[in-house]
């Protein structure tokens, strides 16, 4: 897809057809290593051996209305294509975790684009379910940095009636990840 | 046209799909980033491009092109050939680029 993020929105939409109630996204940039990965876990129903077998299978799908499945084939191909890898796990009854490598420096790259925007549309639109979202960036010099975002703690100070998906916590979700984020990459933040 | 009559008179070489040559041709499409093209090719179209995986022949069922041209002389994959003779999808072969193609093309559909 034209943006990486987008494969993490449709990967996600995955985990919650599979009844995930948690669902972890992971973006870990390393630059001295030449990595990109990104890797999105759930507790959903899981998959069968065979499943896994086939899932990187376009034309394999479990989907009832078309006959063709690309969300996968194309994250894998994504990846494969900078010279970075991919793989999936999944246990039927524990959940599934798909990890995609990225070399960043490939000319194959395909930008990462508005991974905070993925994250915020996923809990404003499913505010039933539990979402963990780390990002780390280990930079050329200097130490290691990551932030997370957690709805669990959120729930913990909102309290009960406030659901994840009222307006200003999508607002208060959209400037915790752009400050963050923009800490993270060692930007000036908007004077 | 059918894209048999098309691929005649552009010198186009059948890779696999024979099946599906009476498709209708309607229209061109060029492009290789496959979820680009999903989104954008429409049925019918002549679809131009190098990517000659299992996920350029989804990609075609999906968007339902009339046919596949590897320009260039881009490879077909093993996997990928099976799966559009099963599928009744055309794919050829040519050596021009994907510019000269789609000129020859667009003569062919004046």
């Amino acid at each position: 897809m034209r943006e990486l993020s987008l494969n993490v929105m449709d990967i996600a939409q995955n985990s919650i057809s599979a009844g995930a109630s948690l669902i972890t996204i992971a973006v870990e940039e390393d630059r001295p290593g030449d990595t990109l990965s990104i890797t999105i876990s759930d507790n959903g129903k899981g998959m069968s051996p065979e499943q896994v077998e086939h899932v990187t299978d376009p034309f394999f799908t479990t989907r009832t209305t078309r006959s063709v499945g690309l969300g996968v084939p194309l994250f894998k191909m994504e990846a494969e294509m900078t010279g970075g890898s991919f793989s999936i796990q999944s246990k039927l009854g524990e959940g599934t975790t798909t990890a995609a490598v990225f070399k960043p420096s490939s000319v194959d790259m395909i930008p990462l684009g508005d991974i905070n925007d993925t994250i915020n549309m996923l809990v404003m639109m499913n505010p039933q379910l539990d979402f963990v979202y780390t990002r780390k960036l280990r930079p050329e010099t200097g130490e290691e940095r990551e932030f997370a975002l957690r709805t669990t703690e959120l729930r913990e100070v909102l309290g009960e009636d406030v659901p994840l998906n009222a307006p200003d916590v999508t607002l208060w979700v959209k400037e915790y990840l752009a400050e963050n984020t923009a800490e993270l990459l060692g930007e000036a933040p908007d004077a | 046209m059918t894209v048999k009559e098309m691929a005649d008179a552009c010198g186009w070489k059948l890779l696999a799909g024979e099946d599906g040559q009476d498709n209708q041709a309607e229209g061109c499409y060029v492009g290789d980033l496959l979820s680009w093209v999903m989104g954008r090719a429409q049925a019918g179209n002549v679809w131009l491009t190098v990517m000659g995986n299992l996920n350029a022949i989804a990609v075609a069922a999906l968007a339902d092109t009339s046919c596949i041209v590897l320009c260039e002389d881009a490879a077909l994959d093993a996997d990928a050939q099976k799966r559009a003779d099963m599928q009744g999808i055309p794919v050829y072969s040519c050596t021009p680029n994907l510019y000269e193609t789609a000129v020859q093309v667009y003569e062919q559909l004046k």
